[in-house]
């Protein structure tokens, strides 16, 4: 691993703290011996958490029949390691106000993460094998590394902005930092979830969505990110041509087994019209 | 014809762009460019305005990329202070591009910009007078709009080919949002600042 990456990591490790109520939860889905009450009742002691669950359980994301009005309830419906991937996803967002930035809105740095996560969510359920709790959750963070870019590298980030902005033919963000920095957001990002020993599935997906041919243990979830990420800057720009954003390796489509020309129209149509709620529910605005 | 009787004109960068394969030039916020060469002119536009203005007959075309600076209560009156300089980088453009020999009948003109930008989770228009404005000023001087794309709320890529008139606009992803807000901010600093000194000269 990259020195200097390993470096600017640590260098934000006391101003982003994952929330408790992940911390535990995640103890408790690694722990064999624990159960699902276990894991209801920690889950209920974060009355914010607690509120935050029922939420998502009782909106359009899940569309239960039913209402979901207990925590017990919800961990058995929805499941312990979703509930892992939720008490993640839903509070990512305000982890990161430790780590402001002068380059970026959060606002429109969160608009997209969650765009892909919600394109990712939809491509999962498409293509089966996975869980689309859990790719929700990488999606949403695939971009972290950013993030502890802008804050800590706020020149080079923004000549980096600079490059990409002004270069005719498109360059893409992280061939810009490549060039500028000598790595990239992936790398940063993937060594930040490392760091923070977040589940190896979020680690790959993170550190590979700009090179799905380097994961080796989770090449589908990286791959529906990788596609995702696309999918998002489609929905954002309000645009189907694939020409518009950043190139999917097709790779991608061969290992997820769809077809591009019959899903992304629907993915990026639905994720359109999942974005408001879902900034509610996961970024809180 | 020689080739210095069509440049000479306001600092762009130039570059050869690979990628097109076709002599560039970038046009940053407060710039300009004409020329009656096969050029790509590129800017990028959040709540700026830029026209890409030709002559359809001899291909001579250029592109301005500006917004207009605060100004007070006179705002949206295409005679009032602010406009003055929204008035000025329409018309340096032009004559320019009529002392390259391009004929005012043969002139035509594509505009693009001026969106309502988000930031974060607010919005920041003043998009929306520019818009007006570049319309106004075209119709009051008799220049045919050719194509448009103003307003929404993304920032732009506009890619203008003068010599065939053929414009690629592409939108940018929200992200960018904040690098283009900034850009143009520090560009309507400036403004601000040359009219309190007095150092901008209008009708000159």
């Amino acid at each position: 691993m990259n020195k200097a990456i390993t470096e600017l990591v640590q260098g934000v490790d006391n101003l982003i703290t994952l929330p408790d109520v992940f911390v535990r939860i995640n103890r408790l889905v690694e722990d064999a011996n624990s159960n699902m009450a276990d894991i209801a009742k920690v889950a209920g002691q974060d009355p914010s958490f607690s509120m935050r669950l029922l939420r998502v359980a009782n909106s359009t994301f899940y569309g239960f029949p039913s209402t979901i009005d207990t925590i017990p309830k919800a961990v058995s419906i929805i499941g312990t390691s979703q509930i892992r991937s939720l008490a993640l996803a839903t509070s990512v967002a305000s982890s990161f106000e430790g780590l402001p930035n002068s380059l970026v809105s959060m606002g429109n740095f969160w608009r997209h993460s969650l765009y892909c996560a919600i394109a990712a969510r939809i491509l999962c359920k498409q293509a089966h094998k996975c869980d689309p709790d859990a790719v929700f959750t990488a999606a949403l963070l695939h971009d972290i590394g950013e993030l502890v870019i802008f804050n800590r590298m706020p020149q080079q980030a923004k000549e980096v902005l600079y490059l990409v902005l002004d270069s005719a033919d498109e360059l893409p963000v992280y061939l810009a930092e490549r060039q500028i920095m000598g790595f990239d957001h992936a790398q940063v990002g993937g060594e930040l979830a490392r760091q923070w020993q977040l589940p190896p599935m979020l680690v790959e997906c993170i550190e590979c969505h700009h090179d799905i041919r380097s994961a080796q243990h989770f090449p589908r979830e990286t791959a529906l990110v990788h596609i995702a990420n696309s999918l998002a800057l489609m929905a954002e720009t309000q645009t189907l041509d694939q020409k518009d954003v950043s190139p999917i390796d097709q790779l991608a489509w061969q290992i997820v087994g769809l077809d591009a020309g019959q899903v992304i129209p629907a993915v990026v149509g639905e994720a359109q019209e999942m974005i408001a709620e879902a900034e509610k529910l996961f970024i809180g605005k | 014809m020689a080739d210095h009787l069509f440049e000479e004109l306001q600092a762009p960068n130039l570059y050869f762009d690979r990628g097109h394969e076709i002599e560039a030039a970038k046009i940053l916020p407060g710039e300009y460019y004409a020329t009656a060469r096969d050029m790509m002119l590129v800017t990028v536009l959040g709540s700026c305005v830029c026209a890409c203005i030709r002559d359809r007959e001899l291909g001579i075309g250029g592109m301005n990329h500006f917004m207009l600076p605060d100004g007070g209560m006179d705002q949206g009156d295409i005679l009032g202070e602010s406009a003055r300089y929204g008035t000025y980088a329409m018309e340096i453009l032009i004559n320019q591009l009529l002392k390259m020999g391009a004929k005012r009948g043969n002139l035509e003109a594509k505009v693009f910009g001026g969106a309502a930008v988000l930031r974060g989770f607010m919005v920041a228009n003043v998009g929306e007078r520019n818009a007006q404005f570049v319309l106004k000023f075209l119709k009051t001087e008799n220049i045919p709009v050719a194509a448009q794309d103003l307003r929404d709320i993304h920032p732009r890529k506009v890619y203008f080919f003068p010599k065939t008139g053929r414009v690629r606009v592409k939108k940018l992803r929200q992200v960018h949002n904040d690098t283009v807000i900034n850009r143009e901010s520090e560009y309507k600093a400036r403004l601000r600042y040359a009219k309190v000194e007095g150092e901008l000269e209008l009708f000159d």
